[in-house]
């Protein structure tokens, strides 16, 4: 058993008034403080390479998707955000996306899509902000995906960084 | 037969007052949150007109707009009636405040002191209803056929009716002192600085400003409601315009609490260092006066944490009681000797 | 029978059959590519390699599929010599195998990569370029071929010599130029081309119907049966997200089917795909048929076969026997007329599967009892009595829709069960049906084999099997009940 033994209140503390000012005075001198809040539409959160946002594809520099529609995002998704049909092209790599939907009511941005993609083609955006009336204006289809490589260059290079530290050889 | 002059004067000053009442019950609902915020280094409702000032009227829109619910079981009429009975006492209470001892006069026009009555038993007047609101709760609470409903009205009538006793004993303190049930005769007798009764009877003063708290169900001592333990206490199951009544009834009871405390131990109308003030000068004292004390409410609100509910009573019934007794038996002592 | 040892439990072979079928029967999980149970097995991709032990020789690898079991073999199919030597095997399959896997069709269902997962190979040793060759050479209208991909395997090769016994394709070419090709680039012919894809251990050859359609992993697979022909092959259908069949593929049958299937049924998936399914019910009020809650347009179905004594049952070959089973007992109890359509033989007939007799489950109505009619008995019956009830899928075809809008509308009166409403005036209500992938039931084939089919989707919206349909008759019927 544990015996907690209180400190014993002096005369004072008992009366409880005292502690009472005390208390009063820190809360006053705290109101001419300066504000920590963040008025967060007007100032917007700063962005850096870790930031893991709504995934969106790459479209690469020859504008097309880099998408193969394998289905690995879509079986990766804890969620079962992703929904996609694939189909045939006459592009050297037979196959891409008619449908790529993700519903970003279900999407809860953990970036399996993202570790999951073995075409480096989907990347968790610096896309923070979800808003609209609807709930099918959510569930954003291929275009409203698509996003050129340059505009995740920031996130592409640091998944590469981040997966080196698996692909070189350990010591052993 | 009443003179239309009269009468006119009456509907003026009771439209001011009320108007103000009210009114100053949704800047304090902004003023709580203002000063919350500022307190916890926030900012506080910035969005609704300048400076969050809107924010009530919003508030209040959204009231209205808000879906009315009636608990199954509950006691329709009952349910319904509760939370005019929370708000009207405090209201009715305001009429007697005086604002001024002086007569206003608004362009030759004399329309008498600023209060509503002038009433020679106003004390008594304001103890009468001031012990109704406790019903608003408690039917409130039973009428919504909830437990925690009724936990919370059962705790607002006790702690209502235990500090209502340490409540009169503080004022009847006052009473003895300046020997006249008038509100306007409480405030006349300590016109100088140096006669307020707060330098009289401090014992009194503090024991009546605890109770206030205890009797506007405010932190610390906000049992009847008592998030943690009660949901939301005895208006759990209200809303919309029901739930901002109650509201309304809590912020204009806190109004005419400072009120009186200002009347009855800072002098009321009355400005330090002036014998003979313009009532325009008494009024902005009585308001700083009870503004103060107003502030003094959202103050302690987010100061001090809450007590527990049996150190609530024990603090009302082994402390302040006796002491109040005490006070008031020495009060009439030494001013029966003097 | 011989008595063999496999992986330390003594059970017992058949002598004739490879060594590898015996590993398998006893829950040996040996790799195969090129070996197929339905084929003779070849040993060519030598995957197949257990570590074997006979008497006092030292023990010995050798490819399973090519070793026949004999008396006191002992077989470990996981030490460490058999796994050793199947990883470089595989290393070499995989010397040129593209890293195709996110494209291809066959990712998740591929022997190649379930293999390669397990043994474990992550990363290729070579760093010579892989085989550059044509990734869609096309093979008629059903396949199409990745050379890239092939493993050479020669399943599909000594598919088309041994099971329709007409060589389509072979291997051409030498050493590591080699590739699957057909005799002058020809088409593929036949009707048992499918199969092929389906004996595909990689993604080599694909489906044109199936190719990129779905990932394997999201398809809904469930056991039923053909419904193109009485032999009623055993099959596994394919649903996408509960709204398309995407696949419809043999599933092992020894006394039907055993491993194959015609393209007509494998392709048969195009009709229950169709959309403007008959929804609920609908019943002619004035000149419209007007949609019905399904309820009410029975009661008025029994208000009217209750009165009228004259009355006919016309059925389709593709009830199943527990719906011509309910059927038929409502029909005698009402006192009315039972047969069933019977079309006449179409010319897809051939020696290994088909039959040439489109209806599934003539053999099972029969043996209820049921009479076959021909399409024009069958006509004549409904134009003989003033009720009749036209009931399940595909009715409205087999009579002719035709044929039908020539019935007397004031002689007969007719309701229809059917997949899609046809609107013609003697037709006064109809119903929408489930068909034979969205219900369950049994079907008889022709040699009296039953077979299962699975509702392996939803029916359209209050469209019901005709089983449920029939049993809210009778629940509508007191009289009947209590006669019961």
């Amino acid at each position: 058993m544990v015996i907690v033994k209180r400190k014993e209140l002096s005369l004072a503390e008992k009366l409880y008034l005292p502690e009472v000012v005390r208390g009063l005075s820190v809360t006053f001198r705290k109101m001419f403080e300066k504000p920590i809040t963040r008025q967060y539409p007007e100032e917007p959160l700063e962005k850096t390479e870790v930031t893991r946002g709504q995934p969106r594809l790459v479209v690469k520099e020859d504008d097309s998707i880099a998408c193969v529609s394998c289905g690995l995002c879509e079986a990766a998704c804890p969620a079962y955000a992703i929904t996609i049909d694939g189909g045939e092209t006459d592009r050297a790599i037979e196959r891409e996306p008619k449908r790529f939907d993700i519903d970003m009511l279900r999407c809860i941005l953990c970036g399996f899509c993202e570790e999951a993609c073995p075409k480096d083609a989907i990347f968790m955006s610096d896309e923070l902000e979800l808003a609209d009336y609807s709930r099918e204006a959510l569930i954003y289809n291929i275009e409203k995906l698509k996003r050129p490589q340059a505009a995740l260059q920031q996130r592409i290079d640091y998944v590469k960084k981040i997966n080196t530290r698996w692909q070189t050889p350990s010591s052993t | 037969m009443i003179e239309w002059s009269v009468l006119l004067a009456w509907i003026v000053k009771a439209t001011v007052i009320y108007l103000g009442l009210v009114n100053v019950g949704a800047l304090m609902t902004l003023a709580e949150r203002k000063f919350s915020a500022w307190m916890q280094y926030r900012i506080g409702p910035n969005r609704v007109g300048p400076f969050g000032l809107l924010q009530p009227l919003a508030d209040g829109v959204k009231f209205i707009f808000k879906e009315e619910l009636m608990p199954a079981g509950a006691n329709k009429m009952l349910f319904r009636f509760a939370p005019v009975i929370a708000a009207l006492p405090s209201m009715m209470t305001i009429a007697v405040i005086p604002f001024t001892t002086k007569d206003v006069v608004l362009g030759g026009w004399n329309i008498g002191t600023f209060s509503i009555v002038n009433l020679d038993i106003g004390v008594l007047y304001i103890l009468a209803l001031g012990g109704l609101s406790v019903y608003g709760l408690i039917i409130g609470g039973w009428a919504s056929n909830s437990k925690y409903s009724l936990l919370g009205g059962l705790r607002a009538s006790a702690q209502m009716i235990s500090y209502e006793l340490t409540l009169i004993l503080t004022i009847l303190a006052v009473v003895v002192m300046a020997g006249s049930l008038d509100l306007q005769q409480i405030a006349l007798s300590q016109n100088k600085v140096t006669d307020w009764n707060i330098w009289y009877q401090p014992l009194a003063f503090l024991m009546f400003v605890v109770a206030t708290f205890a009797e506007t169900n405010r932190h610390p001592f906000d049992f009847a409601e008592c998030e943690p333990e009660l949901v939301a206490g005895f208006h759990t199951e209200y809303s919309s315009m029901k739930f901002a009544l109650f509201f309304i009834g809590e912020y204009s009871a806190m109004t005419v609490m400072a009120c009186l405390t200002t009347t009855l131990f800072l002098g009321g109308p009355s400005v330090p260092f002036l014998e003979d003030p313009h009532w325009a000068l008494q009024i902005a004292a009585f308001l700083a006066k009870a503004g103060f004390f107003l502030f003094l409410f959202i103050w302690v609100r987010w100061t001090l944490p809450r007590f527990r509910f049996d150190q609530l009573m024990a603090l009302g019934w082994k402390v302040f009681l006796p002491l109040a007794l005490l006070n008031l038996l020495a009060t009439g002592v030494v001013k029966s000797l003097v | 029978m011989v008595k063999i040892i496999v992986n330390g439990r003594e059970v017992e072979a058949d002598p004739k059959k490879p060594l590898i079928k015996a590993c398998h029967d006893n829950g040996a999980d040996v790799p195969m590519y090129c070996y197929h149970p339905g084929l003779e097995p070849v040993g060519s991709c030598r995957i197949c390699q257990v570590e074997v032990k006979q008497g006092d020789a030292p023990a010995r690898v050798m490819v399973a599929c090519r070793t026949q079991p004999a008396e006191g073999m002992v077989v470990d199919t996981e030490s460490p010599k058999a796994h050793a030597t199947r990883k470089e095997c595989l290393e070499f399959l995989l010397k040129n195998h593209p890293l195709d896997c996110p494209i291809c069709d066959k990712a998740g269902e591929c022997d190649l990569q379930d293999f390669t997962y397990a043994e474990g190979q992550d990363a290729g040793r070579t760093n010579e370029p892989r085989r550059e060759l044509d990734k869609r050479k096309s093979l008629g209208d059903t396949i199409v071929l990745d050379q890239e991909r092939c493993i050479l395997c020669s399943r599909c090769v000594r598919f088309f010599e041994e099971v329709p016994k007409q060589a389509q394709l072979t291997v051409s070419d030498l050493g590591s130029r080699s590739v699957i090709a057909t005799f002058m680039d020809r088409p593929l012919k036949g009707k048992y081309q499918g199969n092929i894809a389906d004996l595909c251990p990689v993604g080599a050859l694909t489906l044109k119907k199936f190719r990129f359609q779905a990932r394997v992993w999201n398809l809904i697979k469930m056991a039923s049966t053909c419904g193109e022909c009485s032999r009623g092959c055993s099959t596994t259908v394919e649903v996408l997200r509960g709204a398309d069949v995407k696949r419809m593929r043999p599933r092992e049958n020894e006394a039907v089917n055993k491993f194959w299937m015609c393209d007509i049924g494998r392709f048969s998936f195009d009709r229950h795909n169709r959309s403007g399914r008959l929804q609920g019910a609908a019943v002619r009020e004035g000149v419209q048929l007007v949609p019905y809650p399904v309820e009410e347009a029975l009661t008025r179905l029994r208000d009217e076969l209750m009165r009228e004594k004259s009355g006919a049952w016309i059925l389709s070959p593709w009830l199943t026997i527990e719906e011509g089973e309910r059927i038929k007992a409502v029909a005698e109890r009402l006192g009315h007329a039972v047969c069933f359509v019977s079309p006449a033989p179409n010319s897809e007939k051939d020696d290994l599967l088909h039959t040439g007799d489109p209806c599934p489950n003539r053999r099972g109505l029969s043996e209820l009892g049921i009479p076959a009619a021909p399409v024009a008995q069958a006509l004549e019956a409904l134009r003989g009595v003033k009720s009749a009830v036209l009931i399940g899928e595909r009715i409205v075809e087999l009579l002719g829709a035709g044929e039908l809008a020539k019935v007397d509308a004031t002689k007969t009166r007719v309701h229809l069960v059917d997949e899609y409403a046809l609107d013609i005036p003697c037709v006064l209500s109809v119903y929408g049906v489930a068909n034979c992938v969205e219900r369950t039931g049994t079907w008889v084939n022709i040699d009296g084999v039953r077979g299962p089919i699975s509702a392996v989707k939803a029916p359209p919206v209050g469209a019901r099997s005709p089983a449920k349909l029939i049993d809210e008759l009778v629940r509508l019927m007191p009289k009947l009940e209590k006669a019961r």
